[in-house]
């Protein structure tokens, strides 16, 4: 069955409506997706899931199979994964979830995808050369001379502007 | 120890001498069975080898059938009966396969039969040995849930219907024991508060139930298998108190029973002498026993200290041996073995012991205010009034150093001082008596050596002392001490006590025989015959110093060898020690909690300071009864020979050797059967650790009538009926992860019928199966997975269970599930939650087929020549599989494997027959 033709039927049957799953498992580590038989292993032992109704692996893997791509690409429940893999520790088919999730997230953020709230985060770094730079005092500085650490911390700067002249820079350059 | 014997195999007719016309089936499962009886009926003769001791396989241990829910007993019995009298067929059960040579027609098979340490045309499967048996062990067959005793048939329909006894072979206390005191045996009686019976046990092997438990060294203790989980068994302790239980009861009075005339003479009357003189007279045989002391009872006597063995005990157990008919003559010296055995006794013991004090070798040994240790103790013990200075020094660390310094502590010395040249790790007395002493008040100066003593007017006044240090091993397997140099130094002391060891009397009535340069006897060591013929050696004098339970242990083996002499047999035979000594790791350590062992309760220290009263005053009955509950009963049945006493067909036998049974068979079936996956493995659902967390076997034998709830379908945890019950399904089958990636074929429908069955049980119950598929193929199975749900109303749930936790309650468990029809996440609490595990190639299965050259499959099954054509043929020629063997298989398509592996295989064996 080729995808093209699979794309210009209407989705019956819970044919897959794109090859969404089928680029998912080109992406490095996004194979194993098709192994899935939908027991809900995961569902189950996911701490995420435990706490918050949105989000349920289970049915985000059945979304990335059925070919919602720009459902799932544009939602935020691939970027809720923690990446702590009790669901892959426990799956007896040997799907790999959370690197599946990665290989999405690749996808959404190469199409630009990436949900507000981790763009603020990269912005704040890339700006302050640190996350947590509010809350730098004084103390933080004896803190770190006793620990015999250097006190200042502008090397950060230093640091993200190094990086910023490598890749993103560089990259433009290019 | 095994031995031969060649089986009544008969060659194919008579007239070929290599091919077999006969069948090998191995394993007793329902597929074997179905094997065995097609391929006897048609005329061949068959053996039927099954590993277990008993055939039926794991339909026996089955409720109910499936779809038809139909009684598995019920069908398999006829069954069982039917391949037991069958006279084509001969039963081989206990017994796996050794080896396998030659090819289709023509195969050797060589068995190992282990013994059931019952002789099956004997006995009769009455079951009189069972409730004597006081061994009690999880019950395998009842899936580990109840208790069965060590001697047991498995389930009533057991066939052969004979009992089997479970034996690992000789536990680590009997088998360091010197005297071979069945420890496992009377600590087991202890357990259940037979005082009586476990004495009984202890004076098989000793005289000295009493003695020994206040001054045995207790090698047992040392290799004790509860103390490589905490700490051993008190089993010293134990034994004494058997013997403190029955001077505080009323004692039975012993009889005389001498039925025999060969005269025997015992020179020394020490614990060899009174042991040998002791198991002889057990034995019917006259003994008269020279001592050339006052008293009988040796070094126990005139070495050990009152205060460790009160001398009424020691007069007591010697005055049963005299009631027992044995004469004592003290007082006389006797001049010549010889001449003994020219006076008309058949055969000689002797055990004089050593009594002769080794010197220490250095300047000033002779002066006054020096003893040695022997004459100290000796003087002390006989009542004589013996003075000591205020500082004694006491030379050496073997008990008998540390006696002589709580002697000499009780005789009001002010300062004891123990000088040792090694450390405390190598030193050689009982640590518990070490521990007394220090707590007594004697220091202890290791690592320190004399090397001069110094005296002034021929009194000792001091000693110069040099430090050591310890260098290599010696032959002795202890560390060497070495002197460090330039390290001496003087004390001042008023008296020395030298005890380093003892040695025989270079002059005594040993040496007519051969001796060593030491001046102990040569001898054999396991028949303790010298070079005399009758004459016979045991104890110190034979080993030079040693300890109390090697004399006796010397004394029983002597008296066998001498009953053997005097009946002219071979004093060697079946005496070479060959039991199987049950290893560390066949001993079940898990979930027993560490518990500290007994403490022994002592008089207090101020009292004890000027009073030869006993130190350790014993175990009181509650303490004994629960410290013998801690043994672990590594040897399983702990040959009490209660068994043996209640068979009235005199058919147990706990010497019977396993045997090796050679077969000369044509064709073999491999009906090898299944194991279930260990669940334990799948640690989220908690098996093992939460109670109400079952598998489906133990699920079946507890819904069984004949189960250890009689068919009660209850909790195990408070005996509660399950009001909400949950069956997980797929554990262990269709896990990549966990390397069995095929479908169990069963376990859907086991599932779906233990879920019926609990149902039937309980009609108001909730009933719900977590599946992530139901397979109900075949006939039949589809409409039972209808009937579940409508008729019995069995809930199911489609989604793979995650974890099963235990809920906050402790008696609820909860099960973390998506439903995946709706997408929501379920905590569902359940009071009994049952797994479904799923079935894999059975243990042992990869040897026979390295025996037979075969390949398994990826999984570890039998690999069949071709699955569409020739299903039950193996890639061996004239080796057919059937059952489970080579995948899974319900009940049914077993049975069906076993008929078309039965009719492949007798294709061979005609042929055979045709060749006539």
């Amino acid at each position: 069955m080729s995808h093209d033709e699979v794309k210009q039927q209407p989705p019956i049957n819970h044919a897959p409506s794109s090859n969404f799953a089928k680029e998912v498992e080109q992406e490095f580590y996004g194979d194993g997706i098709m192994k899935c038989i939908q027991c809900g292993m995961c569902t189950a032992s996911c701490m995420v899931a435990s706490m918050t109704e949105r989000y349920r692996p289970r049915m985000l893997i059945q979304k990335i199979l059925l070919g919602k791509r720009e459902e799932v690409l544009s939602s935020e429940l691939p970027w809720l994964c923690m990446t702590c893999r009790l669901c892959e520790e426990r799956c007896q088919e040997d799907v790999n979830l959370s690197e599946i999730f990665h290989a999405v997230r690749e996808i959404a953020a190469r199409e630009g995808y990436i949900p507000q709230v981790f763009r603020n985060t990269i912005n704040k770094v890339l700006e302050d050369g640190w996350l947590l730079n509010d809350a730098y005092t004084d103390f933080v500085e004896d803190d770190r001379s006793d620990l015999g650490l250097d006190p200042k911390l502008s090397w950060n700067n230093d640091f993200v502007k190094k990086i910023k002249k490598r890749y993103f820079e560089g990259v433009t350059k290019k | 120890m095994t031995t031969e014997r060649q089986h009544k195999s008969k060659v194919g007719g008579g007239t070929t001498e290599i091919m077999s016309n006969e069948a090998l089936i191995v394993g007793g499962g329902v597929a074997g069975m179905q094997a065995a009886i097609d391929i006897a009926n048609q005329g061949f003769k068959v053996t039927l080898l099954e590993k277990s001791s008993s055939i039926g396989g794991v339909m026996a241990q089955i409720d109910k059938t499936f779809p038809t829910l139909d009684c598995s007993a019920c069908i398999l019995t006829p069954r069982l009966s039917e391949v037991s009298r069958h006279p084509n067929i001969d039963l081989l059960t206990y017994s796996e396969i050794k080896s396998v040579t030659g090819e289709t027609g023509d195969f050797r098979v060589r068995v190992h039969r282990h013994s059931r340490y019952v002789d099956e045309s004997k006995c009769s499967g009455c079951g009189d040995c069972i409730p004597v048996c006081p061994v009690e062990v999880p019950n395998r067959f009842d899936g580990n849930l109840g208790f069965r005793k060590a001697i047991y048939t498995p389930f009533p329909q057991a066939t052969p219907n004979v009992v089997t006894v479970d034996k690992k072979g000789e536990p680590a206390c009997r088998a360091t024991c010197p005297a071979e005191v069945n420890a496992q045996g009377f600590v087991t009686m202890m357990r259940h508060g037979k005082f009586d019976e476990a004495l009984e046990i202890v004076r098989r092997s000793t005289p000295f139930p009493g003695v020994l438990g206040r001054v045995c060294i207790s090698f047992c203790e040392a290799e004790c298998e509860r103390g490589m989980l905490d700490e051993s068994i008190s089993i010293r302790n134990l034994h004494r108190f058997l013997a403190d239980y029955e001077r505080a009861h009323e004692v039975a009075p012993v009889e005389a029973n001498i039925d025999k005339k060969e005269r025997i003479a015992v020179v020394g009357a020490g614990p060899g002498g009174i042991s040998c003189a002791y198991q002889l007279a057990r034995m019917g045989y006259p003994v008269t026993v020279f001592e050339k002391r006052e008293k009988a009872g040796g070094m126990l006597r005139y070495s050990i200290p009152e205060y460790r063995l009160p001398r009424e005990i020691l007069d007591e157990e010697i005055q049963r041996v005299v009631d027992m008919g044995v004469k004592i003559k003290t007082g006389t010296t006797v001049k010549s073995l010889h001449d003994l055995l020219e006076k008309g006794f058949k055969a000689v013991f002797v055990a004089t012991g050593a009594w002769e004090s080794n010197r220490l070798g250095i300047a000033g040994e002779e002066v006054d205010g020096v003893v040695h240790a022997i004459k100290f103790l000796e003087d002390v013990n006989n009542g004589e009034k013996v003075t000591v200075g205020d500082r004694v020094v006491v030379v050496g660390g073997g008990d008998a150093a540390i006696d002589s310094a709580r002697v000499a502590r009780r005789l009001g010395a002010k300062e004891v001082t123990l000088v040792y040249r090694r450390s405390h790790v190598e030193i050689p007395a009982i640590p518990s008596e070490v521990e007394d002493a220090k707590a007594e008040g004697v220091k202890f100066m290791l690592l320190t050596n004399p090397v001069e003593i110094l005296s002034s007017k021929g009194h000792i006044t001091g000693i110069r002392c040099v430090r050591m240090r310890l260098g290599e091993p010696d032959h002795s397997g202890r560390r060497r001490p070495v002197p460090i140099p330039n390290s001496e130094f003087t004390m001042a002391v008023d008296e020395m006590i030298i005890a380093v060891g003892q040695s025989t009397d270079p002059r005594g009535l040993q040496t007519e025989l051969e001796c060593t340069e030491w001046g102990t006897v040569k001898a054999d060591p396991v028949t303790l015959a010298t070079n005399v013929p009758g004459i016979f050696v045991g104890g110190d004098v034979f080993t030079g110093p040693n300890t109390v339970v090697k004399a006796v242990g010397h004394g029983k083996h002597a008296a066998t060898s001498i009953d053997r002499y005097i009946r002219g047999l071979d004093l060697m035979e079946g005496r070479a020690k060959d039991r199987h000594r049950v290893q560390s790791y066949e001993v079940d350590k898990s979930n027993i909690p560490v518990e500290a062992r007994a403490s022994m309760p002592k008089q207090g220290l101020e009292s004890r300071k000027r009073d030869f009263s006993e130190v350790e005053l014993g175990f009181n009955e509650a303490r004994a009864a629960a410290e013998a509950e801690r043994c672990l009963g590594c040897a399983v049945c702990c040959e009490c020979e209660r068994c043996v006493d209640a068979c009235t067909r005199d058919a147990i036998d706990h010497h019977m050797p396993d045997e090796v049974v050679d077969l000369h068979v044509g064709a073999i079936v491999l009906a090898t059967g299944y194991k279930l996956f260990d669940v334990a493995k799948y640690p989220q659902y908690g098996y093992g650790k939460i109670p109400n967390v079952i598998t489906a076997m133990e699920f079946e034998r507890l819904i069984n009538a004949a189960g250890p709830t009689h068919g009660h379908l209850i909790r195990l945890t408070d005996g509660k009926i399950p009001n909400s019950i949950g069956f997980v399904q797929c554990v262990g089958a269709r896990d990549v992860q966990k390397g069995v990636p095929f479908c169990s074929r069963v376990c859907c429908m086991y599932g779906i019928k233990n879920a019926v069955m609990a149902k039937e049980h309980h009609p108001d119950a909730d009933v719900t199966v977590y599946y992530a598929d139901i397979r109900a193929f075949g006939k039949g199975f589809e409409e039972f997975y209808e009937m579940a749900r409508t008729r019995f109303g069995v809930n199911f749930v489609r989604g793979r269970v995650a974890e099963v936790m235990e809920g906050k309650k402790k008696n609820k468990l909860i099960v973390r599930v998506e439903d995946t029809e709706t997408g929501d996440l379920h905590d569902v609490a359940h009071d009994l939650v049952i797994i479904s595990p799923g079935i894999q190639p059975p243990e042992g299965l990869e040897d026979l087929a390295v025996e037979l050259n075969m390949d398994l499959s990826e999984e570890g099954y039998v690999q069949v020549h071709d699955a569409v054509l020739t299903p039950v043929d193996t890639d061996v020629p004239g080796v057919f599989v059937a059952g489970c063997a080579d995948g899974p298989k319900d009940i049914p398509d077993s049975v069906s494997a076993g008929s078309a592996a039965a009719m492949r295989a007798t294709i061979i064996l005609s042929k055979v027959d045709r060749e006539e």
